[in-house]
């Protein structure tokens, strides 16, 4: 008991004697020390997503300049006006419901566009993470290298495959797939849902491929040891565990999707509008800048549902692991 | 050819940069936020006094001050341009700069839009301001463009259309803050290779909505002239009307249009994808039918590329202007340099090597451009004369009013009807 107390006296002195010599512990330093680590994400935080998030509250509650019709941002919420973020839920679901038809759209096409992400791209991970052996380097690198050119000029060049005298079409007629040329570029439901796949599948793989990576194989083959032949291991070992990087991939791709318009704007027409390109349209033009505010937030609204899932399901699982 | 080909029209319209305008206000507009927006000067009670300016009734806007001296020296530069993205060659920039011995900067903007907003919010203060016409008034009440030196800019009467100079533009009388930059007319580009001439020139702006082209048109992705154009072909004469039911049947036309005969809305469409041979019918200002022989597949021949425009004149006709902002650090260097663009030399250059967009001046005669080989036998009546802007139908300013109804049905056009 004396050698305790010697012990914690002489640690105690020598910590005061020498701080910098205790890493791990943060006793002796002063309170704000260890939280000021994390100024510079509180920095990030504040100045990237709070300040712009307050914008638009601003821009949404707002008004516009009665000359130009640009938007005026009103900060002091004593002063907002909530005139146009309600007329602007109206269009949802009221009469005109012109907003309802391109918010049906995007679920439909983001939940598409997501779970055929999911499909191919567990498949290439999976194939990546177990098989390619020497090759996984080697594929992943090719996975990463459309990254390498412009999204704006692969999508250029997909317009010219896609144009009715482009290879698309030719291929598909000399294979007798179709008789005749097929518009692709004007609002085909299909074209749009693909371009989104091809912009964000990469990042569904990723992910996958790290998480399929690290399974351990004593897993695999304890699960084959109890008798579970290839596709029961699949569904009942490797499946399970990589539970969260198919959240996490699903979330990756399908929030972004949610607000993309570009991929709307360069492959689709208006048939096939999006979320985004409500947003897009009402920040062009004059007048509509609180409208635009207001379809932001409204979008924020819905996409927090599949962000606050996937919370919850993270957080199980690390309290069941 | 031209020796530099355009990446984008100068109207590469309503796509980008309007974002970051909304969701980054400038400091200024932060600090504006200490009292209640739209309730400072230069709110409600400016508007309740600006003018709506129409050909019919044209405005001499109330002088901001005095013009600066006539034997101002120019400054040292350097000389900042605020213009559309590709609507100014930049080998008169650069000749420019040799001529004046001064640096010259370019910022653009990609819609009219970004631009106003960003001289409004002072987010960029440049020397000359390339505008169009229904701003020019809003921008005059706001003090924002200042009055011109007419003696520093001789080259107005001396190559300029004299409707321009005497008695002044409907928009501008006395010419007090603007010069003319370009002219064009709004009508139907078409593909000569798969269109015969009398067909199109019969059937005019019906083109566009013909079945037998179903997926094959391509409209501007531009509020006032795609319901403008859609409503002159109903047989409206006032192009700046608020009558919703003409703007409803415009709309409607236009949803037909895009939803049944698989059309779509771009912006690149006529000076781009019609000559890359993705469209063969295109909405078109005519500058961007005769620069479309510069998006032409190498090899192609120029007389692929045909425009209709009605005989009558009775069609969508505008011109753009330039004006010197009233924060400007080099006003004299300014005026020196629109001075530079009304030359004939440079303004004619401009035009027939970068953007086929013809400029006001006498010293071009619209009936040899075509013989000249400055614009292709099938754009012929791509050619802007002066006397059709008398029967010419031109798009002004609308009130607020009128201007949400035209956006409002533009919204539900763009939603997808």
């Amino acid at each position: 008991m004396a050698s305790q107390t010697l012990d914690s006296g002489s640690k105690r002195k020598r910590r005061k004697q020498a701080p910098e010599a205790e890493g791990s512990s943060g006793a002796l330093y002063p309170k704000w020390y260890w939280p000021s680590f994390t100024s510079p994400g509180a920095v990030w935080l504040v100045f990237l997503f709070l300040l712009p998030f307050y914008t638009i509250l601003a821009v949404a509650f707002g008004t516009v300049d009665p000359a130009f019709q640009t938007p005026l941002p009103v900060f002091q919420p004593w002063w907002w006006s909530f005139q146009t973020f309600s007329t602007t839920l109206q269009k949802f679901y009221g009469d005109p419901a012109i907003f309802q038809q391109p918010a049906i759209r995007t679920f439909l096409y983001v939940f598409t566009a997501s779970m055929i992400c999911l499909v191919v791209g567990y498949a290439v991970a999976y194939y990546a993470a177990r098989y390619a052996g020497k090759y996984r380097i080697l594929i992943l690198i090719l996975l990463v290298s459309p990254f390498w050119i412009s999204y704006l000029m692969r999508i250029y060049a997909w317009q010219s495959l896609l144009q009715p005298d482009g290879y698309i079409n030719r291929f598909l007629e000399a294979i007798g797939v179709i008789g005749q040329p097929v518009n692709w570029l004007a609002g085909k439901p299909i074209t749009v849902i693909l371009g989104l796949v091809y912009g964000y599948i990469p990042f569904m793989i990723l992910p996958l491929f790290g998480s399929l990576d690290r399974i351990n194989q004593s897993m695999l083959e304890a699960g084959r040891d109890l008798g579970a032949g290839p596709s029961q291991t699949f569904r009942r070992v490797t499946l399970p565990l990589s539970k969260p990087a198919i959240l996490a991939g699903l979330v990756i791709v399908s929030l972004p999707m949610f607000g993309d318009y570009y991929t709307n704007n360069l492959l689709g027409s208006t048939k096939t509008s999006m979320f985004g390109n409500l947003i897009d349209d009402a920040v062009s033009e004059s007048g509509r800048g609180p409208e635009a505010g207001s379809l932001v937030l409204i979008l924020m609204v819905i996409v927090i549902v599949p962000m606050l899932y996937y919370l919850r399901e993270t957080k199980r699982a690390a309290e069941e692991a | 050819m031209g020796e530099g080909h355009r990446d984008l029209s100068r109207r590469t319209f309503l796509r980008r940069a309007g974002a970051a305008a909304v969701a980054v206000p400038s400091l200024s507009a932060i600090l504006a936020a200490c009292s209640k927006p739209g309730s400072t000067s230069g709110g409600a009670s400016a508007i309740a006094s600006i003018e709506i300016a129409r050909p019919d009734n044209p405005v001499t806007l109330p002088l901001n001050g005095d013009p600066i001296a006539a034997g101002t020296a120019l400054e040292a530069g350097p000389l900042q341009l605020y213009n559309w993205d590709s609507y100014l060659y930049k080998k008169i920039i650069a000749a420019f700069e040799d001529e004046f011995n001064v640096q010259v900067d370019l910022t653009t903007f990609n819609n009219q839009e970004e631009g106003i907003q960003k001289v409004v919010a002072g987010q960029v203060q440049p020397d000359v301001f390339f505008v169009t016409t229904d701003y020019i008034s809003r921008l005059v009440q706001k003090d924002l463009i200042q009055p011109l030196q007419h003696d520093m800019l001789p080259n107005m009467e001396a190559t300029v259309w004299k409707t321009f100079w005497d008695p002044g533009p409907w928009y501008d009388t006395g010419w007090r803050y603007t010069v003319p930059y370009t002219i064009y007319t709004v009508g139907v580009e078409f593909r000569r290779d798969r269109i015969e001439d009398s067909v199109a020139f019969e059937q005019g702006y019906e083109l566009l909505w013909d079945p037998a082209y179903k997926g094959e048109v391509v409209y501007y992705d531009s509020y006032r002239d795609a319901l403008g154009m859609a409503m002159v072909k109903n047989g409206a004469t006032d192009p700046n009307t608020g009558d919703q039911a003409t703007i409803d049947q415009a709309k409607q036309d236009i949803l037909t249009l895009l939803n049944d005969q698989d059309g779509v809305l771009k912006i690149n469409g006529a000076f781009a994808l019609l000559p890359e041979g993705q469209f063969t019918v295109a909405q078109s200002w005519s500058g961007d039918a005769v620069g479309a022989q510069f998006y032409l597949p190498k090899g192609t021949s120029p007389d692929v590329l045909g425009y209709w425009y009605p005989d009558d004149h009775k069609g969508l006709i505008s011109n753009d202007t330039i004006t010197i902002p009233s924060t400007a650090k080099n006003p004299a260097l300014a005026h020196a340099f629109l001075n530079f663009l009304l030359d004939e030399k440079w303004g004619y250059i401009n035009f027939r090597d970068w953007n086929g967009y013809q400029p006001p001046f006498t010293t071009i005669d619209p009936g040899t451009l075509v013989s000249d080989g400055v614009i292709p036998p099938g754009l012929s009546k791509a050619v802007v004369a002066e006397d059709m802007f008398v029967e010419g139908l031109i798009q002004g300013q609308l009130t607020p009013e009128v201007d949400k109804r035209w956006l409002d049905a533009w919204g539900e056009i763009k939603a997808g009807g």
